[in-house]
């Protein structure tokens, strides 16, 4: 390999990795659902392109900072209507019964987005698009740091969120024993409502950060990102927050690696099968969450 | 004197009657062109484009008197349209759906082309084996352009354009007036079957016409990320960029090159992304680029078709283009085959149709004369347009 | 006419995929593969009559036995894992098997032209039926005629031993490993006679619409795989084919009169079903449940009896 391809092969990495951001925006997400109530909620992508979308309608009228604002809190409402509607009215001893509602509801939400703006990709206000940090023979977009600045800001907002405010506290013990928080008097529901909501607002960060770094926003995006979103999370580890963050830079670099050396139409085997050989070597994942009595 | 003008009354009554039936007949005789296409899903602005076309045409026709029926009467078209939401089975179960209708006797559609594909596929291959189970209906398609498809049944025909020409005519063009574009690399969308099939026969007329073809770079059509892509065409330093790919992923392509400063002389793009998709998504990054296409509002009926369609809320493409011809070629295929359009006749209808279909040399098009090939396909006029500020002009007309 | 006995091919040609599906449920691992394996069947028993003109007769079982031997394959490293991470390993797989056929091309030289896969461009020409003189009463015949063979198949096993040590795995995995139950041999069986049934189902798929390319093989198909059972309702094989009858027969074409908004309707449908019946359609009637003092909507966990799925 010359030189020149070396580098191509690092700046192609970086690339991935930074655009990765947006994979473990995504995963957090799932993965918090998941650890918390162990339930999928396959609708979460979508909603979180879902609260980009209607973002768009501020657009005309104020900067891009407060879309993305405007985006993160619709995205919490859209994490407590799934609640709402997917969840809280379902048994609890039918699993399949709220996969299938969150398939419904991702399935309503993409043609909600396909009614609306009939197919057709909508422009999504960059942040420092125009921007490019030259380090070197390498070249590092300004947008997509900024949104690797913005994601990690979230994650350790998400952690202190969890680890010092009395939400938290409810919300990793109705995680690992739900029986006893509810006989310490904590409000199940209530907690798992509050859980759809925070993952709701990062799902909103997310699917305008998404936007941000691809300049469009499409219907196009919802499956792929629901597909990435879950191998992130399983990778990751179910449950744990920093195990998403490292996959999903890790999927980003490597599906970006993979491209590189096989072409683009291999590229997806090769990142399923890493996922394969993460399920049959370290089942747990990057980081095993704590596992609960129940 | 009463008993007598009682009778002359009742004897007058049945005339009467038959007379009232006969004229609210003619009144109300309608003819129904169905159609099927894509009206949901990610590609549904085709369908409801097309159909927006289709319904245009045939109010311009009904508004001048409508269509005249084998038997001399005159009737007005309706036009029926079935969403397949671009799914094989749906394509295949709206045609069965449609051909089931005994007021059905020919359909324009579909919109996609791996729609196309099954839907013809069912068809009979050869029109008269009596071996071949195959369904017995004409199809006469206004958008789903992957090339050859019609050859796959008599049945089958198609008013699409013929991107081989289109694209030969165009690297001949460019090879003469730009004697410093030498050489080109190619970018392709390719899950996608138009693109990717479009893709190859870009490259091989590029390289009969003298361009040397340096590389190309791939992608998927729900891609995100084109980074590695756009890295391999700056290495490349090619004079012409060449993208076969749909409106998101050739924005998405177009703003990567800008921020990776990558700047070729010319650009060409694929025939359906002269659209307002693209220039919606990225007219300032889509500056220049030059696409073929078979509709443009450069002649006086094309200008009144394209107002006829914005009147209903929709935008003249080159694919609904298509549909508006269609309708006005078929109002004309019905008066010349003396279509009875009557639920006894319609199996009669349909051969009628299709032999009228197959002894077209020619229809008339927004542009100009179409001519037609032997395997169904059409032979259209095309022009080259360019994005310039947010809008579409032509930028040649080849003769 | 010819449109309903093109609507009951599709409905029967679903219904094998859900009962593909069923099999695999029943066990209590959910699977996305079933399109996979799907995929594989369509593929495998369209090249074997184009390319080489092998009855179909033949060419069916063959598509079953190499779906089967795959998803056998498949099934003793992916099953090790539960829950969330086999719905996404299995969705592994399904993306693999699709993206394998969409780099697939193998074509070869007939009196008819070139026939086989085309990468990219899919696989055209399976005109077996047509050529062969079958009308829409023979499709229709052989798709129903396979569907009332795999339900009385299942039948058959559920009533059998294999059936009651498949639903125990499915109740209680940990009940039914301390009752000396093989748990491999119970989920991978499943799997692989799932994988076979959803082979058959792609066989006649690809026969029934002579066109299949790498998009028809989408996670969403795998997610309506699912979505039949789930709807209908797992304690019986006919909630399938009620599911089925369903989506296919009255969603999509039935409210074709709707326009545009049938495709919205999809999803809200489907989340209704869910909340309503959470069993499934043809789950255990509510007058039952609610006579034996368990409201049909629970407003949260019960302190006792709250079971969690990995």
């Amino acid at each position: 390999m010359s030189l020149l391809d070396f580098l191509d092969l690092i700046q192609t990495l970086l690339d991935g990795v930074m655009f990765g951001t947006t994979y473990a925006l995504i995963g957090i997400g799932f993965t918090l659902i998941f650890g918390v109530m162990h339930k999928i909620n396959l609708s979460y992508a979508a909603a979180s392109i879902g609260a980009a979308y209607l973002s768009l309608m501020v657009a005309s009228v104020a900067p891009s900072p407060i879309v993305y604002l405007v985006a993160a809190l619709l995205g919490g409402v859209l994490g407590a209507l799934v609640y709402f509607v997917c969840f809280r009215f379902l048994p609890l001893d039918k699993p399949l019964a709220t996969l299938m509602s969150t398939v419904g509801m991702l399935l309503l939400m993409e043609e909600a987005i396909v009614h609306a703006t009939a197919g057709m990709p909508l422009n999504y206000p960059a942040a420092f698009s125009g921007v490019v940090f030259d380090v070197g023979p390498f070249m590092l977009r300004g947008d997509l740091l900024f949104v690797f600045a913005l994601g990690c800001a979230a994650m350790v907002g998400l952690k202190m969120l969890l680890e010092k405010t009395r939400l938290g506290l409810a919300t990793r013990a109705v995680a690992q024993q739900p029986v006893a928080a509810r006989l310490c008097g904590m409000g199940v529901d209530r907690t798992n409502a509050s859980t759809f909501v925070i993952a709701g607002l990062l799902g909103g960060t997310a699917g305008a950060m998404t936007g941000a770094a691809i300049g469009v926003l499409s219907p196009l995006l919802t499956l792929p990102f629901t597909v990435k979103g879950l191998v992130v999370t399983v990778i990751g580890g179910l449950g744990s927050v920093p195990g998403a963050i490292i996959a999903g830079l890790l999927v980003g670099g490597a599906e970006n690696l993979f491209q590189f050396l096989r072409g683009v139409s291999e590229r997806d085997i090769y990142v399923m099968l890493m996922l394969f050989a993460f399920l049959v070597f370290r089942p747990g994942g990057l980081f095993a969450a704590p596992g609960g009595r129940d | 004197m009463k008993s007598i003008s009682l009778r002359s009354a009742l004897a007058l009554l049945p005339v009467a009657t038959a007379l009232l039936a006969g004229t609210a007949q003619a009144q109300t005789r309608e003819v129904k062109i169905y159609a099927f296409g894509a009206k949901s899903g990610v590609v549904r602005i085709f369908g409801l484009n097309s159909e927006a076309a289709m319904k245009a045409a045939a109010a311009q026709i009904n508004k001048a008197g409508g269509v005249t029926l084998g038997d001399g009467a005159k009737a007005r078209i309706a036009i029926e349209y079935l969403d397949d939401r671009c799914t094989a089975e749906e394509g295949i179960n709206a045609l069965r759906r449609i051909a089931s209708q005994n007021d059905a006797f020919v359909a324009v559609g579909p919109t996609c082309s791996n729609v196309a594909e099954p839907v013809f596929g069912i068809l009979q291959k050869k029109a008269g084996d009596a071996s071949d189970s195959g369904l017995q209906f004409p199809i006469y398609t206004d958008v789903a352009a992957k090339g050859g498809l019609a050859s796959m049944s008599q049945w089958a025909f198609r008013n699409v354009p013929s991107e081989s020409n289109m694209y030969k005519s165009l690297f001949d063009w460019i090879k003469a007036t730009r004697p410093e574009v030498k050489t080109i690399w190619g970018g392709v969308e390719k899950d996608f079957a138009h693109s990717n099939a479009t893709f190859n026969v870009m490259k091989g007329h590029a390289e009969k016409a003298g361009f040397e073809v340096k590389g190309q770079s791939e992608w998927l059509l729900a891609d995100t990320s084109f980074s590695t892509q756009v890295r391999e065409m700056r290495r490349g330093e090619a004079d012409l960029v060449m993208i076969s790919a749909h409106p998101f992923t050739t924005c998405g392509v177009l703003k990567e090159m800008q921020r990776q400063n990558v700047k070729p002389k010319m650009m060409v793009g694929l025939t359906s992304s002269s659209s307002m998709e693209t220039l919606q998504g990225c007219a300032a990054q889509a500056e220049g680029i030059i696409i073929p296409t078979s509709f443009a509002p450069v002649t006086p009926e094309a200008k009144r078709a394209a107002d006829a369609v914005q009147a209903l809320g929709a935008n003249m493409d080159l694919h609904n283009a298509a549909a508006w011809e269609n309708i006005f070629t078929l109002k004309d295929l019905i008066e010349r085959a003396k279509i009875m359009a009557k639920p006894e006749t319609v199996q009669a209808d349909r051969q009628k149709m299709r032999e009228a279909l197959a002894s077209m040399k020619e229809t008339q098009g927004l542009l100009g004369k179409v001519g037609r090939t032997e395997d169904r396909e059409a032979i259209k006029p095309f022009l080259f347009v360019r994005a310039q500020k947010g809008a579409w002009t032509v930028a040649h007309t080849p003769n | 006419m010819d449109f309903y006995l093109g609507l009951m091919q599709v409905i029967g040609v679903h219904t094998l995929l859900g009962l593909s599906a069923w099999c695999v449920l029943h066990t209590g691992q959910v699977s996305l593969a079933q399109g996979g394996f799907f995929a594989i069947g369509a593929y495998a028993a369209g090249m074997l009559t184009t390319m080489w003109g092998w009855p179909l007769g033949l060419a069916l079982p063959v598509a079953a036995i190499v779906a089967g031997a795959i998803a056998v394959a498949v099934g003793f490293p992916a099953l090790r894992v539960k829950g969330l991470m086999l719905v996404v390993a299995t969705t592994a797989f399904a993306e693999i098997v699709r993206l394998v056929f969409f780099n697939f091309t193998w074509r070869v030289e007939t009196p008819e032209g070139m026939v086989g896969p085309d990468g990219g461009l899919g696989f055209g020409g399976i005109r077996y039926f047509q050529s062969n003189g079958w009308t829409s009463t023979d499709v229709l015949t052989l798709i129903w005629a396979l569907v009332a063979a795999v339900m009385l198949l299942l039948w058959w096993l559920d009533r059998s031993r294999i059936g009651t040590l498949w639903r125990a795995v499915g109740e209680d995995e940990v009940a039914a490993q301390s009752n000396g139950i093989d748990l491999t041999a119970a989920k991978v069986s499943a799997f692989g006679i799932g994988g076979a049934i959803a082979g058959i189902a792609g066989g006649l798929f690809s026969h029934t619409t002579t066109h299949i390319e790498h998009g028809n093989f989408s996670i969403l198909l795998a997610t309506f795989a699912i979505a039949y059972p789930i709807l209908g309702g797992l304690k019986s094989l006919a909630g399938t084919l009620v599911a089925v009858v369903l989506i296919q027969g009255i969603l999509i074409e039935g409210l074709r009169f709707l326009g545009d908004w049938r495709s919205l309707l999809f999803g809200a449908l489907i989340l209704l079903v869910m909340l309503v019946r959470p069993g499934g359609v043809l789950s255990a009637p509510l007058l039952a449940r609610v006579a034996a003092g368990k409201a049909p909507k629970t407003k949260g966990p019960s302190i006792q009896g709250e079971r969690r799925h990995a």
